[in-house]
C-alpha cells in the first residue's frame, strides 16, 4: 500500500509545515499587519511561510518580512507601475465573494474575487490563515481541498454588523479553526455562532522584545500611540491631561499617531491651553524607541480588539494607565500590578490613575518592573509557539481524516460520507 | 509547492503569465538586497554612535587592510569644503560594526545623509534601525563656551537616514511660549556664553522683519542666571502692516554692542522637525490695514519666528 499523504505529517509537531497568510495589504501599517510579520517571522525561522498581500499599493512594506518570509500581492494599485490592475475593468465591479457586510467591501472587486480565487485554488499549504473576516469567507469558500483553514479575527465579533454576523455563519463552519485576540471574544464565538467541529481558540497577539534598553522611569512624559480616531478617545486623553498637568505641570504628554482626528485634537489642546504641554508627534516608526522617552504609557480607548499598544508599551517597561474598554486591556494589564485599569469614558479617573503613577516615583518604578515582566508571556516565540501547536494539531487531524476519505469508497458509512463531502462542499 | 501553480492552473494563458510574474516578484522581493540598517544612540553630550548589525565580514585574513567608513554628506553642498565627514567604521566586540560621532567633531549645519563605504567603494545610503535618543529628550547642556552640538537622526521622506546638524555658540533656546492679551510671552535659556546672567543684563528681544529689515521692534528682556523671559505684543507687528503675509524672526541682543545677537531656537530635544509638532494657536488683532491674524512658528531650522498674515 502506498503511503497516504498526510501521513508524514501526523508524525509530530517538529515537521515542517507550509505556512500561508492571506492579508489585506502587507505594505501599509496597523495592528494586524504588524502582528502579522511578528508571527509569520517567527514561525519562518522553521517553517515554510508566505505572506500574500490582495492588496500592493507600494514598493516596500513598511515591516521587515525577515529572511525566511515571502512576500507576494495579488493585485497591484501602484499607480505607473507596469503590472498595474486598478485599470482592469473587473476592478470597478462589484465584489461578489467578498461579503459586502465587511468594512473594507468598497476596496473589493470583481478582481479581487477572481485572483483570490485563483490564488486559493493553486495554494499547495498545510495551512492558509485568513487575516479578516472577508478574505476568512473566502478561504472558507475558495481554498482548495488539502490546507488546514484558519480564519483569525482580529478584531471581534460582537463590533461586527448584523449583516457581516450572518454571512460568517454561513461559511465559518467550513473553515478548520477560529482564532480571536481575547478570552472574551472567544467566548462569543462560542456562544453566539453555531460552529460545530471548528475550533476556537484565543491566542494573544505577539510583540517582541524591543532591541533597546527599556525606559528608566525618569522622563516626565506620558506617552500614547495609535490611529487619531474617534474610537482612541484622544479627546479624553487629553481633557485628563488638562487635570494632570494643573497639578503637575512639570509633566508633558505625546500623542504618536496619524489619522483623521488630527485637526480637531489639534484644535482642543489649543482650546485648553495645552499646547506646552501635549504633542501630536504624527506617525512613529518603529515606535520602541519612542516608548522609552517616556515614563508612563496611556490608552483611552471605548474600545480596544486586543490593545497591542499596551503590550509595546510594557515591554518597553512603562507601566500603562488604560481604560477598561472590551475586550484586550483587562487581558493584558494586572490591575494595581504592572498598570492602571480606570472605567471607560472617565477622564477624571484616567487622570487620577496617571498622577498615582507620576507622584509615586517608587511606586512608578516598581510597576514599571512588573510590566516588563508580565509582558514577556506575548514574545512572538510563546504566541507562534501556541500557534505552531494548533496548526500542527489541525493539519495531524486534517490528515487523519485526508487518510480516511481516501478510504472511504470501501470502508465507511453513508452517512458518514455524506457528512464528510458536506464538510468539503465548494461553491459554483 | 508554487511550481505546480502553472500546469494546476484552468484559466487563461494570461492568468498563468500573471502568475509566473508574481513568483517572480517575490523572490526578486527577498532576494533583493533591502537597504542596510543603522542603529543610532544619543548621548547627552550631542554625539552619536552608530551601528550596523548586518553586514558581510571580509575574508579571513583581510582584516589588515579594513577600511569601512561612515560617509556624512552634507545635503546641497557637493564640491563644497566642509561638505563631507568620514568616520572610521570597524567591527566591534559583539560582532557589529561600529562608528562613532563625538560631540566635538564639528559639523557645520545641515542637513547630512549618511552613507557606509567599504575601502574605495562609492557610499551607499543606510536606511533608519532604531535611534535611540532618549538623552535628547529634555537636553540640558552643561555650562562651557565651546559650540553646542546638536545632531538629531532621522528618516527621510524616502526612508533614508539623515542627520540634522545645529552648531552654536551662543545658543538661545526657547521653552514655553504663553498667547495671552494680544501677546507672546516667551520663556527660554541663554547656552555657551562666558557669564550668562552679565549677558542677558539690559538686553533686548529683537523682531526683524524679513522683508523689510528695517523695520525692527524690541522688548526689555528680563533674566535669572541664564533664563530669560520677555513678552512681544503683537500690536507692535500688526501696526504698519499693509496686508501682505510677512514673518519676522526673533533674535536676542545683548547691551553690549560687542556681543553678537542670537537666534531663538528649539533644538535642545529629540524632534528633528518641530514646525508641525510644536505649534501654538493664533491670534486675531485688528491692525489700522484691517484685521489681522498673528502666529508663532519654527521654522524649517526650528528658529523661532512670527508669521503676521489675513485671516483667512
Amino acid at each position: 500500500m502506498t503511503c497516504p499523504r498526510g501521513t508524514s505529517r501526523i508524525r509530530g509537531r517538529r515537521e515542517r509545515m507550509h505556512i500561508s497568510f492571506l492579508i489585506h495589504n502587507a505594505y501599509g501599517i496597523g495592528g494586524t499587519i504588524r502582528t502579522t510579520y511578528n508571527l509569520a517571522r517567527t514561525l519562518g525561522e522553521q517553517h515554510d511561510v508566505e505572506i500574500v498581500s490582495v492588496f500592493r499599493h507600494r514598493d516596500q512594506p513598511i515591516f521587515d518580512p525577515g529572511p525566511h518570509v515571502r512576500l507576494s500581492h495579488l493585485v497591484d494599485i501602484r499607480k505607473g507601475s507596469p503590472t498595474y490592475d486598478g485599470a482592469d475593468p473587473d476592478h470597478a465591479r462589484p465584489a461578489k465573494v467578498f461579503p459586502s457586510s465587511e468594512g473594507r467591501y468598497k476596496q473589493y472587486s470583481a478582481l479581487t474575487d477572481r485572483r483570490i480565487a485563483e490564488h486559493l485554488r493553486q495554494l499547495e499549504a498545510d495551512v492558509v490563515v485568513g487575516t479578516r473576516p472577508g478574505l476568512n469567507v473566502h478561504i472558507a469558500r475558495e481554498a482548495r481541498r488539502g490546507p488546514v483553514r484558519v480564519g483569525q479575527e482580529h478584531l471581534t465579533l460582537s463590533t461586527h454588523s448584523r449583516g457581516l454576523k450572518r454571512a460568517l455563519r454561513g461559511v465559518y463552519p467550513r473553515l478548520d479553526a477560529v482564532t480571536t485576540v481575547t478570552e472574551a471574544d472567544a467566548r462569543t464565538y462560542r456562544g453566539q455562532m453555531r460552529l460545530p467541529g471548528v475550533r476556537i481558540e484565543a491566542v494573544p497577539n505577539s510583540v517582541p522584545e524591543p532591541g533597546l534598553e527599556p525606559a528608566d522611569g525618569t522622563g516626565k512624559w506620558v506617552v500614547a500611540a495609535g490611529r487619531l480616531a474617534p474610537v482612541k478617545r484622544y479627546d479624553l486623553l487629553i481633557r485628563a491631561f488638562a487635570k494632570v498637568s494643573a497639578a503637575r505641570p512639570d509633566w508633558r504628554l505625546r500623542i504618536y499617531g496619524g489619522g483623521a482626528q488630527h485637526d480637531a485634537l489639534r484644535a482642543l489642546i489649543d482650546e485648553l491651553g495645552l499646547y506646552n504641554h501635549v504633542f501630536l508627534m504624527g506617525p512613529a516608526n518603529p515606535l520602541d524607541p519612542e516608548w522609552a522617552k517616556g515614563s508612563i504609557a496611556a490608552v483611552t480607548s471605548s474600545l480596544e480588539s486586543f490593545g497591542m499598544t499596551i503590550v509595546e508599551a510594557m515591554r518597553c517597561g512603562l507601566p500603562v494607565v488604560s481604560t477598561d474598554c472590551p475586550h484586550g486591556p483587562a487581558e493584558i494589564i494586572d490591575n494595581g500590578v504592572d498598570g492602571r485599569l480606570v472605567p471607560s469614558g472617565d477622564a477624571d479617573a484616567v487622570a487620577g490613575a496617571l498622577l498615582d503613577l507620576i507622584n509615586n516615583d517608587e511606586l512608578r518604578q516598581q510597576m514599571g518592573q512588573a510590566a516588563l515582566k508580565d509582558a514577556a508571556r506575548f514574545d512572538p516565540s510563546r504566541v507562534a509557539g501556541r500557534y505552531d501547536s494548533l496548526f500542527a494539531d489541525l493539519v495531524a487531524r486534517s490528515g487523519l481524516r485526508g487518510t480516511l476519505h481516501r478510504a472511504r469508497g470501501g470502508l465507511l458509512s453513508g452517512a458518514l460520507v455524506t457528512k464528510d463531502s458536506l464538510r468539503k462542499v465548494r461553491p459554483a | 509547492m508554487s511550481a505546480l501553480s502553472t500546469g494546476a492552473s484552468t484559466t487563461s494563458a494570461g492568468a498563468a503569465e500573471r502568475t509566473r510574474q508574481e513568483q517572480e516578484d517575490s523572490v526578486n522581493e527577498t532576494g533583493e538586497a533591502a537597504p542596510t540598517r543603522a542603529d543610532c544612540v544619543a548621548d547627552s553630550a550631542g554625539g552619536l554612535t552608530f551601528h550596523i548589525s548586518d553586514w558581510v565580514r571580509p575574508q579571513p585574513g583581510s582584516y589588515d587592510d579594513w577600511s569601512g567608513a561612515l560617509v556624512l554628506i552634507r545635503r546641497g553642498s557637493v564640491g563644497s569644503g566642509d561638505s563631507e565627514v568620514r568616520l572610521p567604521l570597524g567591527p566591534i566586540g559583539d560582532g557589529r560594526l561600529q562608528a562613532a560621532l563625538p560631540s566635538t567633531v564639528a559639523l557645520p549645519e545641515g542637513r547630512w545623509d549618511v552613507h557606509v563605504a567599504y575601502g574605495e567603494e562609492e557610499p551607499q545610503r543606510l536606511a533608519p534601525g532604531l535611534n535611540d535618543l532618549r538623552s535628547l529628550v529634555d537636553r540640558r547642556p552643561g555650562p562651557s563656551t565651546s559650540p553646542l552640538s546638536v545632531r538629531i537622526p532621522y528618516a527621510t521622506k524616502h526612508g533614508n537616514l539623515s542627520l540634522r546638524s545645529w552648531r552654536r555658540a551662543p545658543h538661545a533656546e526657547a521653552g514655553e511660549i504663553r498667547l495671552e492679551e494680544g501677546a507672546m510671552a516667551v520663556h527660554g535659556r541663554l547656552h555657551r556664553v562666558r557669564d550668562p546672567a552679565q549677558w542677558l543684563d539690559g538686553a533686548v528681544l529683537e523682531a526683524r522683519c524679513r522683508r523689510d529689515r528695517d523695520r525692527l521692534r524690541t522688548v526689555p528682556v528680563t533674566a535669572e542666571g541664564a533664563e530669560f523671559f520677555c513678552t512681544l505684543p503683537f500690536a507692535e507687528l500688526a501696526g504698519d502692516w499693509d496686508g501682505e503675509r510677512e514673518v519676522w524672526d526673533l533674535r536676542l541682543r545683548s547691551a553690549d554692542a560687542e556681543q553678537p545677537s542670537v537666534r531663538l531656537a528649539r533644538i535642545l530635544d529629540d524632534v528633528p522637525d518641530k514646525k508641525e509638532i510644536f505649534t501654538y494657536p493664533s491670534t486675531e488683532l485688528t491692525a489700522p490695514h484691517g484685521p489681522v491674524r498673528v502666529r508663532p512658528y519654527y521654522t524649517r531650522d526650528n528658529d523661532l519666528s512670527v508669521r503676521v498674515e489675513a485671516p483667512a
